[in-house]
């Protein structure tokens, strides 16, 4: 047999390359990230994602409606399921960290649905189910599309914009301290100031600045 | 009590989520072929640092620290967690002998044991910590990053995705701008209006109309109905235009359950 050949043989029979087993993969993912989501639900520490994100079930959980974080997540998990297929790279950022983690909880809390993002167990069937069908969704397009399709769907276009929306966060946060009050603003400043300097994304060090100095200074949580 | 249970889950959910990204990211560098998952940055990263144990662990060390402070700051990892931390630094540990990429990186197998191990580690490392700050300090935290997330979601977000679609093309500028709209009328948040122009736009560019973007243009349209309906706005718009909301739609609205004043 050629090179060619065994490799070809390889991609086709083995476990670790095999189509058949994609859907494995995607689901132990998938279980563990919607386990995240129970992890913040819960003790409001471990979820799978941007802060930005996160926020926006945040929002939600107190009491402001999952519409956002329902459509914002849902809508990426369509998009990124019909990009992984054509281009052969599934997105986990927007199809499995968002959609799953954030968009499909938003949507279950919306209508009322508690009981999987409550339980440790429930929520990791809950992922792993639903990442089993993502899974085959992808592998199902894929025998129906690829050769059909070149195009990208200008995947590089939006993570080109998410990635610039990313930067975004570090100055915005150094206002959001600034307003909160003087000492956390002047601790965010610090903090952002020596993450720059230490070529670190400026966000992290304006956080923890703010911390830092709140903890002396605390602000009245209404 | 409550930190033993956060450690344990900690442990099952970074050995999953590990595994799952190691074996994703191995199969990438097979794509199209094999059907990977991960990123196109992550594939960029790991091949611009590739062969050199050091590179990938300090990359992954740079976005450690401030998935650590997001952590403790807001309970929020980062994606960097799944994108960049776990396939780095199981790529450093298998090449720490100074073996090649191909017999390692490439190898999902490989990436998938040493991706469950650093997700153990790295998961359980991080909510532990961040378990073990003050709830008075995360209140702080989250006081600070609330207002600034919410100003990020809406407007910057629209606008700098908004601003991409117009710059990639005539069609994903025009089809970005309709849906972009409509989806913060009915939404609430353009961006995932303008992520489907993009879409719809750039399939066009690429392929024409063929049954792909055919079917993609339908869907996406059957979305935006379907919300549109779930959300009531289609009362609130009839509404909004001052006509008489038909007998009939507030009937099918209450067929499937939900009540319209």
């Amino acid at each position: 047999m050629t090179n060619q050949q065994e490799t070809e043989t390889l991609y086709n029979k083995s476990f670790w390359y095999a189509d058949w087993s994609f859907p494995i993969f995607v689901a132990l993912l998938s279980a563990g990230i919607f386990a995240g989501t129970h992890m913040y639900y819960q003790y409001h520490i471990g979820a799978f994602n941007d802060v930005a994100i996160v926020a926006m079930l945040e929002a939600g959980l107190q009491g402001a409606g999952y519409g956002a974080a329902a459509a914002f997540g849902a809508s990426f998990l369509f998009a990124r399921i019909l990009e992984g297929s054509l281009v052969g790279i599934l997105d986990i950022g927007g199809s499995l960290q968002t959609g799953l983690g954030i968009g499909v909880p938003a949507l279950l809390l919306g209508a009322g649905i508690t009981a999987p993002l409550e339980s440790f167990v429930l929520s990791l069937a809950t992922g792993g189910i639903l990442g089993i069908v993502i899974g085959y969704v992808i592998i199902g397009i894929r025998k129906f599309t690829v050769g059909q399709s070149n195009s990208t769907f200008g995947a590089d276009i939006m993570m080109g914009a998410g990635n610039a929306s990313g930067r975004f966060l570090g100055p915005l946060i150094v206002i959001s301290a600034a307003s909160a009050s003087i000492p956390i603003g002047i601790g965010s400043i610090i903090g952002a100031a020596i993450f720059y300097a230490w070529k670190k994304p400026v966000a992290g060090g304006a956080i923890l600045g703010a911390m830092l100095f709140g903890a002396f200074f605390p602000i009245s949580l209404d | 009590m409550e930190l033993i249970e956060i450690i344990i889950k900690s442990i099952i959910i970074g050995g999953l989520v590990g595994f799952g990204v190691g074996a994703g990211a191995a199969r990438m560098f097979h794509a199209p072929k094999v059907q990977g998952m991960g990123a196109f940055r992550t594939l960029g990263e790991l091949n611009a640092c590739a062969g050199d144990a050091a590179s990938h662990f300090s990359f992954g060390l740079g976005f450690f620290f401030n998935a650590w402070a997001s952590s403790v700051g807001a309970g929020a990892f980062t994606q960097d967690v799944d994108h960049r931390i776990i396939p780095n630094w199981a790529a450093a540990i298998l090449m720490r002998k100074g073996k090649r990429p191909e017999d390692t990186l490439h190898n999902p197998k490989k990436m998938a044991i040493a991706g469950a191990v650093v997700g153990v580690v790295v998961v359980t490392f991080l909510n532990s910590t961040a378990s073990a700050i003050p709830e008075s300090l995360q209140a702080i935290a989250i006081k600070v990053l609330v207002p600034a997330a919410n100003l990020l979601i809406n407007p910057v977000m629209p606008v700098i995705f908004w601003l991409a679609a117009l710059d990639a093309g005539k069609r994903s500028g025009l089809w970005g701008t309709i849906f972009g709209g409509a989806a913060h009328l009915i939404m609430g948040n353009a961006v995932p209006g303008i992520v489907l122009g993009i879409l719809i736009g750039k399939g066009v560019d690429d392929g024409g109309w063929s049954k792909v973007t055919k079917t993609l243009l339908t869907s996406v349209i059957l979305l935006f109905v379907l919300s549109a309906f779930f959300r009531g706005f289609d009362i609130q718009m009839i509404r909004s235009f001052n006509l008489e909301v038909p007998g009939w739609i507030i009937d099918l609205h209450k067929l499937i359950g939900f009540e319209v004043k």
